[in-house]
């Protein structure tokens, strides 16, 4: 046995747990290596001090602190569960979402993410009712920023980006002017054919506005690629907007227009009558 | 940084007149440019009237750009001469009609030489390089070569041929009138539309996270995803059918609309979008398809 291998063991020799063979090695080595003799002794010394300190009782007081402190979170947490749950699944949904954007267009949707996750959990500590309130200013925080970053992402020029820019377009709950003007523009001019027609799909979602109805009868006139047209002749047969019969009238008079849309268009315009 | 290379001046011109006629059967164009900055990965777009576009990945840092001119005048135009020389068509200019007549008539007998420009123009500017090729000239068969990591935006009307793209990884813009679109090896987002053609794309793997979306008026969508892939699929066909070998978890449709205008007098409606959602390995990378009359196929890589 060497002098690294007794300092090792000093502790476990002391405590009295080294088996037959080992404690019988190290003894051999302490009679021998006055080092470590010293260095046994040292510690030793310290033992037996440590030994002497009076154990710490833990007064009445404590105990009752102890289980008081113990009900209140209990009853926090039953009350506070209803409202950190949405504030979990937003924040779920946010981190699945975030990592894939390119870094400039989403910096100013960090910010809000960062301030409105930041101020919902510091109101949610505060009280319980204001937890609730602030659920719903994060919900329309969240909006806000789902907007910005539609609007951002549909004035991209990938085609992939601005279909993801429909995408978010359509996960909002309250649209507003921008986010439906946005989507009409690019019904109306994107120079992408799968852009318009995602363009459609969330508009659909969209047609109690009505500026939505409005746009959608407008934007049939203009329309070039036969696939847009079915999906917008779908549309407002579906959502019976009688004002477009008008429009598909026009449409059918065009003599260049695909055979395939005029027989779907004068279906429609038998199903609108 | 701007480059113009305007082609097939004097030297074709030359050569042209050298060989003769048989020179235009075979006559091509040969062009290399080099991106402002190669270290990035830079965008090719290419638009062609009339003619066909190749484009392969290579291991180089230029785009070399070949373009076979088929010995045929326009393909359109021809036509349109026939049509007027059968005295068809009704919807032709009267006196357009006439000029191309007479035309035909003074040029009996003799051969055309190719001697003007063919109007291919290359152009870089910021990491992008444009190809045009000029209406009204020659059908074209463009093959170019470009460094894997590029993005293309390619546009190919009126022509049969359509467009081919072999191992590029960047995002992918095409649409086409007429011909197919096939695409292979590719892994980037991409976002394709044909009228009349059918659109095959063979992934080698998929760049997660970014929107595809492919379309189809009357051709058919055949697409080979790898075995792994995890999609979430919006399929929408009128006509068509939809065939997989992958094991699709179909979910239902979130299109669904209800509508209550019992309050107004009107009736209740529960109307479902002909679009069915489809999950593979639980779903992910946002892939639509849409076809009218043709079928959708979605293939296990091999």
């Amino acid at each position: 046995m060497n002098c690294e291998r007794m300092k090792d063991l000093l502790a476990d020799y002391l405590a009295g747990e080294l088996d037959e063979k080992t404690l019988a090695e190290a003894q051999g080595h302490l009679a021998g290596c006055a080092a470590c003799r010293g260095e046994l002794e040292s510690l030793s010394a310290i033992w037996t001090k440590l030994g002497v300190l009076p154990k710490e009782q833990p007064s009445d007081a404590l105990r009752s602190r102890f289980y008081d402190m113990l009900e209140a979170y209990k009853e926090n947490l039953a009350k506070g569960g209803i409202a950190a749950r949405p504030l979990h699944s937003i924040s779920l949904w946010l981190s699945r979402l975030m990592p894939r954007r390119p870094a400039y267009q989403l910096a100013l949707a960090f910010g809000l993410i960062i301030a409105g996750l930041g101020s919902g959990y510091f109101l949610n500590v505060r009280s319980r009712s204001n937890a609730r309130f602030e659920v719903a200013t994060l919900k329309q925080e969240v909006d806000e920023m789902r907007r910005t970053v539609a609007v951002s992402l549909l004035k991209q020029a990938s085609p992939s980006e601005r279909l993801m820019g429909v995408s978010w377009s359509s996960r909002i709950d309250q649209p507003g002017g921008e986010i439906i003007t946005a989507l009409l523009e690019t019904l109306d001019h994107d120079s992408n054919v799968n852009v318009r027609l995602a363009a459609v799909d969330a508009l659909y979602l969209f047609y109690g506005h009505r500026e939505v109805k409005d746009g959608l009868v407008r934007s049939l006139a203009g329309q070039t690629s036969p696939l847009v047209q079915l999906a917008l002749i779908d549309l407002l047969v579906g959502i019976r907007e009688r004002r477009a019969a008008e429009a598909l009238e026009g449409l059918i008079q065009d003599h260049k227009l695909n055979p395939k849309v005029k027989k779907r268009a004068e279906l429609g315009l038998v199903q609108l009558s | 940084m701007k480059t113009i290379v305007r082609l097939a001046g004097s030297i074709i011109l030359f050569w042209a007149v050298g060989m003769a006629g048989s020179a235009q059967q075979n006559q091509t164009d040969h062009a290399v440019v080099s991106f402002t900055n190669p270290a990035k990965p830079g965008t090719v777009e290419v638009d062609v009237r009339e003619g066909s576009i190749t484009v392969r990945g290579y291991e180089g840092k230029d785009v070399i750009i070949d373009a076979r001119w088929r010995e045929r005048v326009l393909i359109g135009e021809k036509r349109e001469m026939e049509a007027a020389l059968a005295g068809a068509e009704e919807e032709l200019d009267q006196e357009e009609l006439a000029r191309k007549k007479a035309q035909a008539e003074k040029s009996r007998g003799m051969k055309m030489l190719a001697v003007e420009s063919m109007g291919l123009t290359v152009e870089e500017e910021d990491n992008v390089i444009q190809v045009r090729v000029e209406e009204g000239k020659r059908a074209v068969d463009l093959i170019i070569q470009v460094p894997f990591s590029t993005s293309l935006q390619l546009s190919c009307r009126d022509d049969e041929r359509g467009v081919t793209v072999e191992r590029v990884n960047g995002e992918i813009e095409v649409d086409t009138s007429d011909g197919p679109i096939v695409l292979t090896g590719v892994s980037g987002p991409v976002v394709a539309d044909s009228s009349d053609g059918e659109i095959k794309v063979v992934f080698g793997k998929i760049t997660p996270g970014k929107p595809m979306s492919l379309s189809a008026m009357d051709g058919d969508i055949d697409i080979t995803l790898p075995l792994d892939v995890k999609a979430s699929l919006k399929l929408k066909t009128d006509e068509g059918q939809i065939f997989t070998d992958f094991d699709v978890q179909l979910t239902p449709s979130q299109q669904k609309k209800e509508e209550d205008e019992r309050k107004d007098g009107g009736g209740y409606r529960v109307t479902y979008e002909k679009v069915t959602l489809g999950l593979i390995n639980g779903g992910g990378t946002e892939i639509q398809l849409t076809t009218y009359e043709g079928n959708i196929y979605i293939r296990k890589a091999k």
